[in-house]
């Protein structure tokens, strides 16, 4: 009985530690896809679909007719062309401090990018990398096209 | 020669020098794009020898051989032409609807009940949403209470959403307290339009 007990309490007290975790692992949601378009995670490629969450890590990869759009959870939208890759490398927003940090790779591919809250917020805090320059974001759109190496 | 003919060579001279300057821009491009009130923002591109700042419409920059970012003239049909896949993909911009309260109560103002409403319509256009409210309140007490006080008030128009049907799990809710003034106040003062609540459709 006590062992049950004990097991049951342990499960409680894991539960809040899976939400905390799922919900600061995200970063996004997919909201247009045509053609290629996957999510890679865990070194899988995952097909994206409408309503898909992006995570920190993934990497959103579109193949030779693909596209994908994904809004990030600070408003922040970026479209992908064709033969695009972008790595989420980190996210991080506080919705009620405004406080956050985003930085985003792109090696290869055609992307704009709306910015959201986090670049309006301070600064430095919106960063996105490409093989040859790093791009501050201090609010606004641009569009930007990365030749594969 | 004839008119005809002059103005023949001179369109065919333009449109080879346009399509020379096409095809000019190198693989690495960025372009700052104007929003839809034509302004823009800016982003800083740092080549690991020096930062450019680009803040127009069209501002635009190149990575050269050398692997430094340098000016670059963009057309808006360049921009077409290169990124008009992505720009297709782009997701539905997210709207807002700010709602106000009647002074001293929780009743919502009648232009707010109407822009609640919008909320459902604004549901509709969108394959895959999620919703996010965000109170606000003015500078008149201290920080730390306003940000209690406009979660609550978040809270309570949640409550609202999922009393007509909205999934809770769609629903999240923040408490911006004074932070994000809609109107700049000093501290300690009254300000009807800083006492509201947003509710953002993505």
């Amino acid at each position: 009985m006590t062992r049950w007990i004990l097991i049951t309490a342990l499960c409680l007290f894991a539960v809040p530690a899976w939400t905390e975790r799922a919900w600061a692992d995200r970063a996004g949601t997919v909201k247009t896809v045509s053609g290629e378009a996957f999510l890679e995670r865990g070194g899988e490629q995952l097909p994206a679909g409408v309503g898909d969450e992006v995570m920190v890590d993934d990497v959103i990869v579109t193949g030779a007719d693909g596209a994908m759009g994904v809004t990030f959870d600070d408003n922040t939208r970026f479209a992908a062309g064709p033969d695009t890759r972008i790595a989420v490398e980190s996210f991080r927003f506080n919705s009620d401090s405004m406080e956050g940090d985003f930085l985003a790779n792109i090696s290869q591919g055609t992307v704009t990018v709306d910015s959201g809250d986090i670049a309006r917020g301070s600064a430095d805090a919106m960063k996105v990398r490409t093989p040859s320059a790093i791009l501050g974001v201090r609010g606004t759109r641009f569009a930007l096209r990365v030749g594969a190496e | 020669m004839s008119g005809n003919a002059i103005r023949v060579i001179v369109l065919m001279t333009a449109a080879m020098v346009l399509s020379a300057c096409a095809a000019d821009l190198k693989e690495n491009v960025i372009v700052v794009l104007p929003e839809e009130d034509g302004s823009a923002g800016a982003i800083v591109v740092d080549d690991g020898t020096s930062s450019v700042v680009l803040d127009k419409p069209l501002a635009a920059v190149q990575i050269n051989d050398r692997g430094e970012a340098e000016p670059v003239a963009v057309a808006d049909q360049q921009v077409s032409e290169i990124f008009g896949q992505a720009l297709a993909a782009q997701p539905l911009k997210p709207s807002k609807f700010v709602l106000y309260f009647n002074e001293g109560t929780d009743a919502l103002t009648e232009e707010s009940r109407q822009a609640f409403e919008a909320v459902f319509e604004d549901i509709k256009r969108r394959p895959s949403y999620e919703i996010w409210v965000i109170g606000h309140t003015d500078t008149v007490d201290d920080p730390a209470y306003n940000q209690r006080l406009s979660l609550q008030r978040a809270m309570a128009i949640r409550d609202m959403l999922v009393f007509r049907g909205i999934y809770g799990a769609v629903i999240s809710v923040a408490g911006r307290g004074e932070i994000d003034l809609a109107v700049p106040t000093p501290d300690r003062t009254e300000e009807p339009l800083n006492r509201r609540v947003e509710i953002t459709v993505r």
